[in-house]
């Protein structure tokens, strides 16, 4: 408990200064490579993510995968190995990566219409940058912009956020590296924050489940900020990208 | 990238008139922008941009035990990751003998003393000296990444800060070093002489250095050439194509001559790197 | 590093013994001089002397061909396999492949290797499929692969050049169309000395400059040469543009003065042959 008290203090401030609902700085980029049919880059507090999308284009490597009535969704997640406070040995393949490949596909299939590419493929890669916390988070977003920019049709954003619980009572959301490290639980959320549905929910450590509601409403409060963020970010870029056509008078 | 007869002679007749497909002459580079302290819990890092090729690179130094056989020298190792954003082609292992390749040529690069000295990185012979992790991240493939990798690693290294040890003391087996705590107390690398390679195609009848990838494809021959100071330190071919000796000689003295030009480039530009720049992809 | 745990490794940190002997108390320079004295070198070769070459084909029964070569101590044996399909790949590529693996031994250096490729080998195995590549007629096997593998017994240095002189002879063994004869050739430098066809001593001793020497390096060189084309070329260490300018040239010269050797290799093996047919 009383490692619980350290991550907000008596006057409802956190570690670095943020009150318990405020994100961190979200600054993002749409357009960042040329190769790619759909890229972008998201920084959210120091959590630094890249993604790139290719696609959709026909199914590669086993073409018994494809299916008849949909895209094929397919995520790599990868860190660098100097992402991390101590150097990791490889950026990619190992158990955490993974599972994050699976549980980012398991986001963006929820988003994204893949029933107007059957027969192909769309590819999703996110590269870590820079780890400090709520990784997963920033790759979802970064995935959202990425495919945004490539101009795959999506239902609508998909966001997620973290959220966690201090003193036993106040929910706190965007969760960074260090306040991961004194502990706590921690939730993470993906969700498609227009029709408020969740299509992910992961959950470390316990809490009682009469804090639930509240915590999870906090991480579908951060999610619709993140998406209002995300949203601006895009209809700038869209103006920025017209007002060079001639089709948009930019102010 | 796949090239039809008409397009690579084109790209031959090109070079053929010192006119290249992008406006270049044959011994032309395209534009390079260069940023250095771009991770900020690397202890020196570096990101170039060579018009579409992308290099990430990281430096992180930790404290080893040297070499049995190189008792006073410290350790340098570089790793390459050639990231799927570049091509889906690199998704799981498939860019693995790419990201060798490129770690290879680079470790023999910087293997002789002459080019990078080891000796400065040990701090108790036998015991205890420093590990250089130098990490190369590709983001984006637009040819030529040979010359870009060792250029950001020069980059990253100059940009490096190695921690300054006060003292070391010896107990027996245990050794404790005495780091400084002060943020502003390093030491910099030694990379005057440290190598920039140069990549040389032949394309047709003629060497040009800085191939983008659509002359990467029409080349029957190239050698890299790591020039370090005013001498060579690793010559070596890539891909498949062979040379006759004359011209192996004529581009290896080309490659020569730009590496030397493109060495005091990257020094005047790292000279002028301002302090607060407002660094990252977001630009 | 990646260890196989099916097998049983040496202990883990070891040092060879021979750190501790006297040889190591000298001096790099003193060592060198030892080594090449007035121009000629501790085994009585003059700096651009090969040594003597053995080298024969079909040793290995099982593979479609084979060569084994002897190189002073250095000792390679080299086997191809017909071609078979490129595995795990689905486009159609329209030039065959050449697949090397070159491993030392676990007993053939002074260190003992471990049973996985380190990163030097990996490295052999590149320069080797290099330098191949353009010897081989890829586009007479489209979509297939050619396997080629190098076993060093006895690292007594040059041990590359060895290996790719062996699987040149071991491929036209095997029947794989190919342009021209291939021969490789080492040669070091230091302090303005060139030697030809490097010993192990001699090898590290390149490596590292010696004190106040002008240059030093390790230069390799492979040479098709009815076509006087440099199929590969590998230099490492520090070396002026006019060092390796002339080491290109004593290196082309010498990888000239193997081929006749080769061919007549190769002729034998072919009367062997026809005299087994009649």
């Amino acid at each position: 408990m009383s490692r619980n008290k350290e991550l907000l203090s008596k006057i409802g401030l956190r570690l670095d200064g943020r009150r318990a609902n405020e994100l961190r700085r979200i600054r993002c980029k749409l357009g960042v490579f040329t190769e790619p049919d759909g890229s972008a880059y998201i920084e959210q507090g120091l959590t630094k993510v890249l993604a790139a999308v290719y696609g959709p284009h026909q199914v590669r490597g086993q073409r018994s995968k494809a299916q008849h009535d949909g895209a094929l969704v397919n995520c790599q997640f990868s860190m660098a190995v100097f992402s991390t406070g101590e150097r990791k040995r490889r950026p990619r393949g190992d158990r955490k990566s993974t599972e994050l490949s699976m549980h980012l596909q398991q986001a963006l299939l929820a988003a994204i219409k893949t029933e107007l590419y059957p027969w192909s493929q769309i590819d999703v890669y996110v590269e870590v940058l820079h780890a400090d916390g709520g990784i997963y988070p920033a790759c979802v977003n970064a995935a959202t912009l990425a495919l945004i920019d490539a101009g795959i049709p999506l239902k609508e954003y998909v966001c997620a956020c973290t959220a966690s619980l201090a003193n036993n009572d106040v929910p706190m959301l965007d969760i960074s590296h260090q306040e991961e490290a004194i502990g706590g639980p921690t939730l993470t959320v993906a969700a498609l924050p227009m029709s408020g549905k969740i299509v992910l929910m992961e959950m470390s450590q316990r809490f009682h489940l009469d804090h639930l509601p509240k915590v999870l409403e906090k991480a579908l409060q951060g999610c619709k900020d993140v998406k209002n963020i995300l949203d601006e970010a895009v209809r700038l870029h869209v103006q920025d990208v017209g007002s060079s056509t001639g089709w948009v008078i930019k102010n | 990238m796949a090239l039809c007869e008409a397009e690579k002679t084109f790209v031959l007749h090109g070079v053929e008139e010192n006119f290249r497909i992008d406006g270049r002459e044959r011994e032309d580079y395209r534009p390079m922008e260069l940023e250095t302290s771009i991770v900020s819990h690397a202890f020196g890092s570096a990101r170039l941009r060579l018009a579409n090729t992308d290099v990430l690179v990281a430096v992180k130094i930790e404290v080893d035990i040297p070499f049995p056989e190189k008792p006073n020298e410290g350790k340098i190792e570089f790793f390459v990751d050639c990231s799927a954003n570049a091509t889906p082609d690199f998704e799981g292992r498939g860019g693995e003998d790419l990201a060798i390749e490129l770690s290879n040529s680079l470790s023999t690069a910087y293997q002789s003393s002459r080019a990078f000295d080891l000796s400065k990185l040990c701090i108790l012979k036998g015991r205890k000296c420093w590990k250089i992790y130098v990490d190369i991240l590709l983001l984006e493939c637009g040819g030529n990444l040979f010359d870009a990798v060792s250029l950001a690693v020069k980059a990253a290294l100059w940009n490096a800060q190695l921690p300054l040890v006060k003292s070391v003391h010896v107990d027996g087996n245990n050794i404790e070093m005495d780091v400084s705590e002060e943020l502003y107390d390093c030491q910099k690398l030694d990379i005057k002489n440290a190598p920039v390679m140069v990549t040389v195609c032949k394309i047709g009848d003629y060497c040009i250095v800085d191939p983008n990838q659509a002359e990467e494809k029409c080349s029957v021959g190239s050698i890299v050439v790591a020039v370090s100071g005013d001498r060579l330190s690793t010559v070596l071919q890539t891909g498949a194509g062979s040379l006759h000796p004359t011209t192996l000689v004529e581009s290896m003295k080309l490659g020569h001559t730009v590496g030397q030009r493109l060495n005091q480039a990257l020094w005047e530009a790292l000279q002028q790197i301002p302090e607060d720049q407002d660094v990252g992809f977001l630009k | 590093m990646t260890i196989d745990h099916k097998r049983i490794n040496g202990p883990e940190e070891t040092i060879p013994y021979e750190l501790f002997q006297k040889l190591n108390t000298k001096s790099l320079t003193t060592q060198f001089n030892e080594c090449s004295k007035d121009g000629i070198r501790k085994d009585k070769r003059k700096t651009d002397e090969h040594r003597k070459i053995f080298i024969t084909t079909g040793v290995v029964s099982q593979a479609k061909g084979s060569s084994y070569i002897e190189l002073g101590n250095t000792k390679v044996i080299v086997s191809v396999f017909d071609p078979r399909e490129i595995p795990n790949r689905t486009d159609y590529s329209l030039k065959g492949e050449i697949d090397c693996e070159f491993k030392f031994a676990p007993f053939s250096c002074p260190k003992r290797k471990l049973q996985q490729q380190d990163s030097e080998e990996k490295h052999y195995s590149a320069i080797m499929k290099q330098a191949l590549e353009s010897a081989v007629c890829r586009h007479e096997f489209p979509n297939f692969q050619v396997d080629i593998y190098a076993l060093v017994l006895h690292n007594g240095g040059s041990a590359l050049s060895a290996a790719i002189i062996a699987a040149g002879l071991a491929l036209s063994h095997a029947g794989v169309p190919m342009y021209d004869l291939i021969t490789s050739v080492t040669l070091g430098l230091q302090n303005g000395e060139k030697l030809v066809d490097l010993t192990l001593e001699e090898e590290t001793l390149c490596l590292s400059p010696i004190a106040d020497s002008k240059s030093h390096g390790i230069v390799v060189l492979s040479l098709l040469s009815t076509h006087e084309q440099v199929s590969q070329f590998f230099q490492t260490g520090n070396l002026t543009l006019e060092d390796v300018v002339e080491c290109t040239h004593l290196l082309t010269k010498a990888c000239k003065d193997i081929v006749p050797l080769i061919q007549k290799t190769l002729a034998k093996h072919v009367v062997k042959n026809v005299k087994e047919s009649i």
